[in-house]
């Protein structure tokens, strides 16, 4: 494969390299200049976390054969602003609070720049759209948007520069107030170093081998010629895994690679540490496993049939978790009620989508301390899980949590620091494992799907007096957080309600699907999608105000839960309150169509999905010529 | 993850077609390249190594843009982006514009081309109803002793199924040359998963003009794509709408017609919903950018929407 020789102006800079001929634009500034400031989220060009500019034209660098670049101009987000200082844009993102993990927001300042370049008076609607080639996960985009707009009057003059400055907050006086966050200036300017960035002397790099089967018994695994590969320095299976195997965050029912059988697609089988990704590469498809396949079941349900596949030999009925909660009579409470609903409702797995890809820098340091740093939500358990599978002492394992570029509940998982600590003590080497999307999507935990089977008993005059609510979730191959998301599920289930006689079971099920875990919510919001939709379905019913049966029903300070808990107080009176108000609500029955609606004159609902804002200026009559 | 042992540019089309001949079976054409990369990852092809990438865009032949008074050329080469900022071909061709803005996203607008778009004959792609409508023919070029030989033939017949064209191995897609149509309101109608970055569920592109009174029609284009295998123009509807006064009856009726074509594999019944839906939004935007007598629109839309 002969190199290209690379010539470019790179933030000012000339610049004349030799390159390999597929690297793209992002790898030859990320991996051979180490400007990581744009970040690699998707590497298919649909989040933008990689804009940069080239010949002055805002462009997504996992897109761009470097070819493409050659004898171009190139700037990063690190050309935006000397180091120490911010651009206009960067100070604006500051003063909106417009970054949160930051992950994308080297990118999305680029992008921003770009859009206030080609249109100095851009208004926030064609922000919109030419911000539409760059995802944030955490904001929502208002304070994004906020901070363009604001950027934008200060940089075509019509705000003085001193609206970026902090707001002045009287000392200790901080409740209601703005206050900047402290680590913005190092988000936006793309300096603050994830775990992806970040690199040591000598670092090797790791991929992992993920199971084709959902359900397969490993017959045999053979690494030797992977092993024998020049420029391969370690090859991992289970077999490597000293101490005793198995994490998770209530049972420890999953090993750190595939140990007899995989259960789901995209399980690890093994890794491989090797002096580059494309010996990684090859490494992997050297590995040899023979699988003998096994029947798989997808459906919670069908787990639960007698004769069904049985996952995990502690869990003979598939159940991971029941949690069941009773309170006064049910069945009593139905026959009193004046109506009786019984629905199904069902929800889907989710992805977090978080725009940091799972990654993790390893080694052991030079008091045999093994060191593991990545974007881990939970390092004090996941270290003393991580000391008994690898045999050592407590003070022999050392956890650095990495800035997290998101993680909702999907970086709580233990899913691959075991196998970097592993090579980390195999190679001696430092060990970096960079997940990609794809990989990110097919290998860690998703929110329950579920499915709810809710009965609800009211009164007449809207007092509900009896639910009852069945929740099977499909919790996938292995534990990881079903049993915590099942007891919260639970509790949450019969919503900030007095209701006297309540009956609640919520089950977390073994699937050979891909684990379910934690989410943001945390099973709340599977039982609350059921019981706040069935409430406005018995409104209906009743002829009842949705806020109104609401309230009706809304615990007040000092009540007590169906779990037993007394509470202090009760803000939901307030809340309602502030929705109703901030929503619009046109009060009455949910049994027909409002008549306040913005195609009926109403102008603070948002409008169906529509591009085109920037053509609005050419639409006007020419009335200037 | 794509790689390649060679990453070639070639700076003429003689030059392109030289090591087309010399990587004869090992070699893959790249304009933008937008969609290659994407292809080539988990879940699509994988792994892909390819011998030889050719990439033709820096092609002078394919990056030319003539704007005539009845026709245009297009080099194949030409980015999205062009027909957002360059006002010549805006003006010539006034639905290219709706399209393009749908079209992924201002970043990759810069790089994607218009003849990547139509050889990749993706039964959703944007670009190609939208030419359709604007009559489009493109010209194929292959070396044949030496000497540069082309063809030309109309778009919708180059594109003859979901990845597939009449393009020959040893063939480039040079050009595009379509109608100028200056005095034309034009529309695109698109809908998907998202606002940016997406693929087409349905899309629809609409062309029309009006006499001097904003009130008749004097001619009307319409193509419509992702409802069926490839892209199709909607010849019944055209003529029943030619020559006919703006009225929402009229439109109405129109908008009907073309449900029937919905032979997607999937979604059937939304389709021709969005179909029905995109044929009213599609004619009346187009009419108004046209010039239509804003008394007889504004009441009659509101019968049209009602």
């Amino acid at each position: 494969m002969p190199d290209l020789q690379f010539k470019a102006t790179i933030n000012g800079r000339k610049i004349s390299r030799a390159a390999k001929p597929h690297q793209r634009l992002l790898d030859f500034v990320r991996d051979d200049l180490n400007l990581t400031g744009n970040k690699e989220g998707c590497g298919a060009g649909e989040c933008g976390t990689c804009s940069v500019f080239v010949n002055g034209v805002l462009m997504k660098s996992c897109l761009l054969p470097i070819a493409k670049a050659h004898n171009t101009t190139i700037e990063t987000v690190e050309a935006l602003a000397k180091t120490g200082e911010l651009s206009v844009l960067q100070q604006a993102f500051h003063k909106a609070g417009a970054s949160q993990c930051g992950y994308c927001i080297p990118g999305m300042v680029m992008a921003a720049t770009a859009a206030l370049r080609a249109n100095p008076f851009a208004d926030r609607e064609e922000i919109k759209e030419r911000l539409g080639g760059n995802i944030c996960r955490c904001t929502g985009y208002q304070k994004i948007f906020d901070a363009v707009e604001l950027a934008r009057d200060v940089q075509n003059g019509s705000l003085p520069a001193t609206v970026l400055f902090e707001d002045e907050v009287a000392q200790g006086d901080f409740i209601g107030k703005n206050v900047r966050r402290i680590d913005t200036p190092g988000k936006v300017s793309g300096r603050l170093k994830y775990a992806g960035d970040m690199t040591m002397p000598g670092m090797l790099h790791v991929q992992v081998l993920r199971s084709p089967h959902p359900h397969a018994r490993i017959a045999s695994i053979d690494i030797s010629a992977a092993e024998a590969m020049e420029g391969v320095e370690g090859v991992i299976t289970c077999a490597d895994v000293p101490g005793e195997d198995g994490f998770g965050v209530f049972v420890n029912d999953q090993p750190i690679m595939a140990r007899g059988k995989v259960r789901y697609v995209g399980e690890a089988v093994a890794a491989v540490a090797a002096e580059s990704p494309l010996i990684v590469k090859r490494a992997l498809a050297a590995i040899k496993v023979i699988y003998e396949p096994l029947p798989a079941v997808f459906d919670p349900d069908e787990a639960l049939c007698p004769g069904a596949p049985i996952l995990h030999d502690y869990a003979p009925d598939n159940i991971t978790k029941h949690i069941p909660i009773r309170v006064g009579d049910v069945d009593k409470g139905f026959a009193e009620s004046d109506l009786v609903m019984e629905e199904t409702y069902t929800t889907q797995a989710i992805e977090h989508a978080y725009l940091e890809p799972e990654a993790g820098l390893a080694y052991v340091d030079q008091d045999g301390v093994v060191t593991i740093v990545s974007p881990d939500q939970n390092v004090t358990h996941h270290r003393h899980m991580l000391a008994r599978i690898i045999a050592k002492p407590i003070s022999k394992v050392r956890f650095i949590m990495s800035p997290v570029g998101g993680g909702f509940g999907g970086k709580e998982d233990m899913i691959y620091q075991g196998m970097l600590a592993l090579l980390a003590m195999k190679t001696q080497r430092a060990v970096r494992l960079v997940f990609t999307r794809e990989e990110s999507i097919i290998s860690t935990a998703k929110r329950h799907p579920s499915r709810t089977v809710l009965r609800m008993g009211l009164k007449r005059d809207g007092h509900i007096h009896a639910l009852q609510m069945k929740m099977i979730c499909d919790g996938g191959a292995y534990g990881l957080s079903t049993e915590g998301v099942m007891r919260k599920a639970a509790i949450l289930a019969a919503g900030p309600y007095v209701i006297p006689n309540v009956r609640i079971d919520t089950f977390g099920i073994y699937t050979n699907n891909t684990p379910s875990g934690a989410f943001r919510s945390f099973g709340a919001l599977q039982t609350a999608f059921a019981t706040e939709s069935h409430l406005d379905m018995c409104a209906e019913r009743l002829g009842l105000d949705p806020f109104r049966i609401r309230r009706i029903n809304a615990m007040r300070d000092g009540a007590v839960t169906h779990t037993k808990a007394r509470l202090g107080s009760v803000s939901l009176m307030r809340s309602l309150d502030a929705l109703e108000k901030a929503s619009g609500w046109e009060s009455g029955a949910p049994t027909s169509r409002g008549d306040r609606r913005r195609d009926l004159n109403r102008n603070d609902i948002r409008p169906p999905c529509t591009l085109g804002a920037r053509f609005v200026e050419a639409e006007k009559p020419e009335a200037a010529e | 993850m794509l790689t390649c042992d060679d990453y070639l540019t070639p700076g003429s089309l003689d030059e392109a077609f030289d090591m087309m001949a010399s990587h004869r079976g090992c070699h893959r054409i790249v304009a933008g390249a937008t969609d290659t990369l994407p292809w080539a990852r988990d879940g699509r092809a994988g792994d892909v190594h390819i011998p030889a990438l050719i990439d033709v865009a820096k092609i002078p032949d394919l990056r030319e843009i003539s704007v005539g008074d009845r026709r245009v050329r297009l080099g194949a080469a030409t980015p999205l982006q062009r027909f957002l900022d360059n006002s010549h071909l805006a003006h010539a061709l006034p639905a290219m514009p709706r399209c393009a803005v749908w079209f992924a996203d201002d970043q990759i607008r810069a790089q994607a081309t218009i003849g990547g778009n139509i050889v990749n004959a993706s039964p959703a792609a944007d670009v190609t109803p939208c030419l359709i409508a604007h009559e489009a023919e493109v010209e194929l070029a292959r070396n044949s002793g030496g000497e540069v030989v082309r063809r030309r033939m109309k778009l919708d017949q180059f594109v003859t199924g979901p990845n597939r064209t009449a393009l020959a191995d040893d063939e480039l897609l040079v050009a595009i040359e379509c109608d100028a149509l200056p005095r034309y309101g034009g529309g695109f109608e698109k809908v998907g998963h998202r606002r940016s970055l997406v693929i087409s569920l349905v899309c629809l592109a609409t062309l029309l003009k009006l006499d001097d009174q904003g009130r008749r029609i004097e001619d009307v284009r319409l193509a419509i794509a992702g409802i069926g295998p490839k892209p199709v123009r909607l010849e019944d509807v055209e003529t029943f709408l030619c020559g006919k006064q703006l009225s929402a009856e009229y439109l109405l009726e129109a908008a009907d017609m073309p449900t029937s074509l919905v032979a997607s594999r999937t979604r059937q019944e939304y389709r021709r919903e969005v179909v029905r839906g995109f044929m009213l939004r599609g004619l009346i935007n187009a009419a108004r950018r046209a010039g239509a007598d804003p008394e007889v629109l504004a009441s009659e839309l509101e019968a049209a929407y009602a």
